[in-house]
């Protein structure tokens, strides 16, 4: 009994260390050394106040984003928008972080942190109402609007919300009463990101919305003869989505970046979709899962100052790992487990959900 | 029928692995048909106490990109490789991958007693800045870098890419024959190229009242525009359905997908941007007449040697900008043209003549 | 009018058809070259897509959601770029084929095999995928390039010859793929095989279709479009290979195969559509019709899409049995 209850934990931590042993292998056979690079992600990532800062600063947004992408996923809807709708909480929040400067900090913070949340529920939610009410899928409508928000936002910040007098594509600097500190070395951005995390699992496990939630996501036409509102069901979870991802757009804005400068929040949706997935669509194991990515994220710099290996190869133990952790008929051969009950693997997919 | 199925999909595995490690093996060595570009000089790294007075050091921090780039952060690293070493020094690179870690990246080097940190790219710029105030005894160059103010151990490498973009744009407005240039640029969100774009108007103009000038922007993120070169080539080629003759590709990868498809064309040339992409693009020589060159390589190079004799200044160094060789056109290109060229790239060097881009 | 074996009427493909070029005519009444050049753009990069796209329908009708395309198109491209630096342009083509086509065996041993969430599957190729090739890429390398086939007689029409006929050999390919995928799945006992066990597999398997069978089949056939995908930009487009140089064109096949609503010919309409979009985004900045930000225009066809499905949309309906695992 006590073993299919460790199942679950057992699983992605062994997908990992074998990952990570792979990893090893690949990076001798690029002629560089694992106990370098092992330091090197060490000394990047843990050794310190600062570098545990640093790693839990690239964590923050992945926590973010992967919420994000569970909470669609929960109601069988695939948001691939979130990097779109980070981007918009991303630069409205520094909009307001710079505009609304002269406010006292009890109200200024909150409300960028507010206006970075709707922001990003606003996409997310044209794409449920076109969803729910005239069957666009959500997969096409996320997709367009993430070209669409790119390009508005980059237009906004190198044109009328771009900072004066210097040539970067910016927009000023966020007032100070905006800005998110550090909290005993402990970003704010992060704790907040864990709480949120705590708050969906609540909302999603504990309470009838989640519940009504998972019914649609599991199948619309029992939902419905449920007496459930699909429509409703599918417009709330994509809101709740974007203002997650928006929410993540924010804390990056006010917490790290300082300002919303193009480029500066690149592939963070995308990696949100790792994550959900590594954490097999749980949100309190989208902590471990957002903090192991970002350690190895944080650790770029070390792994070529230390150990002469090309950053890539950081993306190939995420594969890797992923990999190991959706499929556990793999581990089980490589690591000679006996055969467990079949119904450990993640199922995500509940088709296009038609 | 189930291990059947499983021992299909073992075998496939393996054969995806045995060809990924082949595609390793041509990616890493064997011959090609035409000659190859030059590689990257291969990084050494710090050997020796970098705090020691005897021994010099030299770090590189790229802009979000590789040193492999064929562009702006290869020329970089080589100017500090090539200096590095002819100082009897040393030179190491990091990459950036995201740019959030611009200030971390340049502190590794502080950490490791750098003497001299390089860094490239506008957007780095700030991160620069506020290093070079905290470390005055550690000099800093900034590629492409404009100093609004002067930080006396830093120096910023700037060059006017409008000059370079006029004086390729001259020639090209001597050359048409159809009286249709066209320029396939990266971002309008990216200074020096947008100053590559107008000086290219403005110098085709110059020579050639008749002159249209078709000039389209990468319709993309910052995170695509430099690198898709397939639109480069789309774009390419639907302006050489526009009747444009001569096509200028300025856009990092989308600009060298430009110089690929005009070069598969008969009768139309094509013009390079920051290097000599003759070097650079060898597939492109086909139609590549010269390039509007910005060289950073030499100015990172002359700067680093400043350092070391002590004659460098904080502010802003100009670095040149102008033509490269016709290699292959040298031929073909009228002799009238070339003499016309000479005399406005002298004129635009002296600033006798305005390129009309501020 | 025509119905399919499940009941659905068939879109009279000639009749659409002999409206779009009536109408591709008359802009090249009014526009001359101008036309030509849009249109010229709109095939050239519909091709890929639509290629991409045809690796989205053959999975999705099978049952199996691939939204590795992606990472398929980026391995294809490298490999077919490699192979044509050490054995040449031909050898580099096959190469990217095989590669997709192995590739889509690992999807389907994912998805089939071992049930894997397919989801996951995807995104693993997709990561790996760019981990992989910017990890290995070296710089250096050149490569010849595919010839231009000019086709007798079509290739001298007003129009259609520029724009369809003087094309590159990996272009016809596609013609020909698209084409024939259209006919296959919908005139031939696999196409109405592959479409039951998509729709319904537990229904397909006691009439005696091999599910598996026709899942991995399909899956590996699309693997080797995609990679043939990633050949046409490496290889026949722009002769180089360069970190991430699918530049997204996978995931916006999953968007072409949902507009097309699982059916090549319609498919290739919607790259199409995509295309003729983006070359007026080009046209309109050569020619300074008028002066916005390009970010804006650039936003148009993407908008114009959204506005286009929020209007026509009818319910969309996917495969029935696609992401789900049989038995």
């Amino acid at each position: 009994m006590h073993t299919d209850r460790l199942r679950p934990v057992l699983l992605p931590v062994a997908a990992v260390a074998v990952a990570v042993a792979i990893g090893a292998a690949i990076v001798l056979a690029a002629g560089a050394s694992p106990v370098a690079a092992a330091t090197a992600i060490w000394v990047a990532a843990f050794s310190g106040t600062d570098a545990i800062a640093a790693t839990l600063e690239k964590a923050t947004p992945l926590l973010f984003a992967g919420l994000a992408v569970i909470v669609g996923v929960r109601a069988g809807l695939f948001n691939i928008g979130a990097q779109g709708q980070l981007l918009v909480g991303a630069i409205t929040s520094a909009y307001a972080g710079y505009r609304l400067a002269g406010l006292p900090p009890a109200v200024h913070l909150p409300l960028c942190l507010a206006i970075g949340i709707l922001s990003g529920a606003l996409p997310a939610l044209l794409a449920g109402v076109l969803r729910a009410t005239r069957g666009v899928h959500e997969v096409i409508v996320t997709i367009m609007l993430n070209t669409i928000l790119v390009n508005l936002t980059d237009w906004l910040a190198g044109g009328p919300w771009m900072e004066q007098g210097q040539p970067v594509s910016r927009t000023p600097a966020i007032a100070g009463s905006a800005r998110m500190a550090r909290v005993a070395g402990l970003p704010v951005g992060f704790l907040l990101a864990v709480a949120m995390a705590f708050v969906v699992w609540f909302v999603l496990d504990r309470t009838t919305f989640g519940f009504r939630l998972a019914t649609v996501g599991a199948n619309r036409n029992a939902a419905h003869y449920a007496g459930i509102s699909v429509a409703g069901a599918t417009v709330a979870a994509m809101t709740l989505s974007g203002a997650l991802a928006g929410l993540g757009g924010a804390v990056e804005s006010l917490g790290i970046v300082g300002r919303f400068e193009p480029g500066f929040n690149a592939g963070l949706g995308f990696d949100g979709i790792t994550i959900a997935l590594l954490a097999r669509v749980s949100p309190r194991a989208v902590i471990p899962a957002a903090v192991l990515i970002g350690a190895l994220r944080a650790s770029s710099t070390q792994l070529q100052a230390r150990a002469r290996l090309a950053p890539e190869i950081v993306d190939v133990v995420l594969a890797i790992a992923l990999l190991l952790v959706a499929a556990p008929l793999i581990l089980r051969w490589l690591l000679r487990l006996r055969p467990g009950s079949c119904r450990t693997e993640v199922q995500l997919t509940r088709g296009w959900g038609a | 029928m189930y291990t059947k199925k499983a021992t299909f999909g073992t075998v496939a595995l393996a054969g995806l692995l045995a060809l990924s490690l082949g595609a390793t093996a041509c990616g890493s060595g064997g011959s090609a048909s035409a000659k190859p570009v030059e590689a990257p000089i291969a990084m050494k790294g710090f050997s020796g106490d970098c705090a020691s007075k005897d021994v010099f050091c030299v770090g590189l921090v790229t802009d979000v990109g590789k040193v492999d780039d064929k562009s702006f952060n290869q020329s970089a690293w080589q100017g500090a490789a090539r200096a590095a070493v002819a100082a009897g020094g040393h030179a190491e690179y990091i990459e950036t991958v995201d740019p959030k870690d611009y200030a971390k990246n340049i502190q590794s080097f502080l950490d490791r007693k750098a003497d001299v940190v390089v860094t490239v790219g506008f957007a780095i710029g700030d991160a620069t800045a506020t290093a070079a105030k905290a470390n005055p005894a550690v000099h800093f160059i900034g590629v492409d870098a404009f100093q609004a103010t002067t930080i006396p151990n830093l120096t910023g490498l700037v060059f006017n890419e409008d000059k370079a973009g006029f004086m390729a744009g001259a020639l090209a407005g001597l050359l048409t024959k159809t009286n249709v240039v066209a320029a396939v640029l990266g971002t309008d969100k990216v200074p020096p190229v947008v100053a590559f774009g107008k000086g290219w108007e403005n110098g085709a103009k110059f020579t050639n009242p008749k002159v249209k000038v078709l000039t389209t922007y990468h319709p993309g993120g910052l995170d695509v525009a430099f690198n898709d070169p397939t639109w480069g080539a789309q774009t390419a080629k639907q302006a050489l359905d526009n009747t444009a003759d001569v096509i200028f590709g300025a856009g990092g990868k989308t600009g060298n997908g430009a110089l690929l498809e005009v070069a598969r064309q008969q009768g139309a040339y094509c013009v390079g941007v920051d290097s000599d992409q003759w070097e650079t693009v060898p597939g492109a020589r086909g139609c590549l007449v010269t390039s509007a060159e910005k060289d950073i390589e030499d100015g990172v190079a002359t700067l680093i040697g400043q350092i070391r004799d002590g004659s460098v200044k904080g502010g802003n160094s100009f670095g040149e900008v102008g033509l490269a060789p016709f290699h292959d056109f040298e031929e073909k290109v009228p002799a009238a043209v070339k003499t016309k060229i000479e005399g406005i790239v002298r004129d635009i060097g002296s600033g006798k003549i305005p390129t009309g881009v501020n | 009018m025509k119905r399919s074996w499940t009941g659905r009427p068939v879109p009279p493909n000639g009749l659409v058809a002999g409206s779009l070029l009536a109408a591709a005519f008359v802009a090249y009444g009014i526009w001359g070259f101008r036309a030509t050049a849009v249109l010229g753009f709109a095939v050239r990069s519909s091709t890929p897509l639509a290629l991409a796209a045809m690796c989205g329908i053959l999975c999705e009708r099978t049952g199996v959601i691939n939204i590795g395309i992606e990472g398929q198109m980026l391995l294809g491209a490298f490999a077919g770029f490699f192979g044509a630096a050490a054995f040449g342009v031909v050898a580099g083509v096959a190469a990217a084929v095989v590669l997709g086509a192995l590739v889509g065996a690992f999807l389907a041993l994912c998805a089939v095999t071992w049930r894997v969430d397919q989801i996951i599957a995807g995104a693993v190729i997709n990561i790996a995928a760019a981990g992989f090739t910017s990890f290995l890429y070296r710089p250096g390398r050149v490569i010849g390039s595919l010839p231009t086939w000019r086709i007798p007689l079509l290739g001298d029409l007003p129009l259609l010859g520029p724009v369809l006929f003087r094309a590159q050999p990996l272009t016809y390919l596609t013609f020909v793929v698209v084409i024939g995928l259209q006919v296959a799945l919908f005139r031939t006992p696999w196409g109405r095989r592959t479409t039951a066990v998509g729709e319904h597999p537990g229904a397909a398997d006691t009439v005696g279709i091999d599910v598996a069978r026709y899942r991995y089949g399909n899956v590996v056939a699309g693997g080797a479009l995609a990679g043939l995908a990633g050949a046409l930009l490496s290889v026949e487009i722009t002769g180089s290979f360069d970190r991430g140089m699918t530049a997204g064109r996978g995931f916006l096949a999953l968007a072409i195969v949902i507009m097309g609503r699982w059916r090549p010919a319609l498919a290739w309409a919607a790259a199409l559509f995509f295309g003729v979009l983006s070359g007026l985004v080009n046209q309109l900045n050569f020619d300074r019709v008028f002066d916005v930000p390009p970010q804006f225009v650039a936003m148009l066809p993407y908008a114009t899409t959204i506005v286009v499905l929020a209007i026509f949309s009818t319910r969309v309906r996917p495969p029935a049995a696609a992401g789900r695992p049989y038995p």
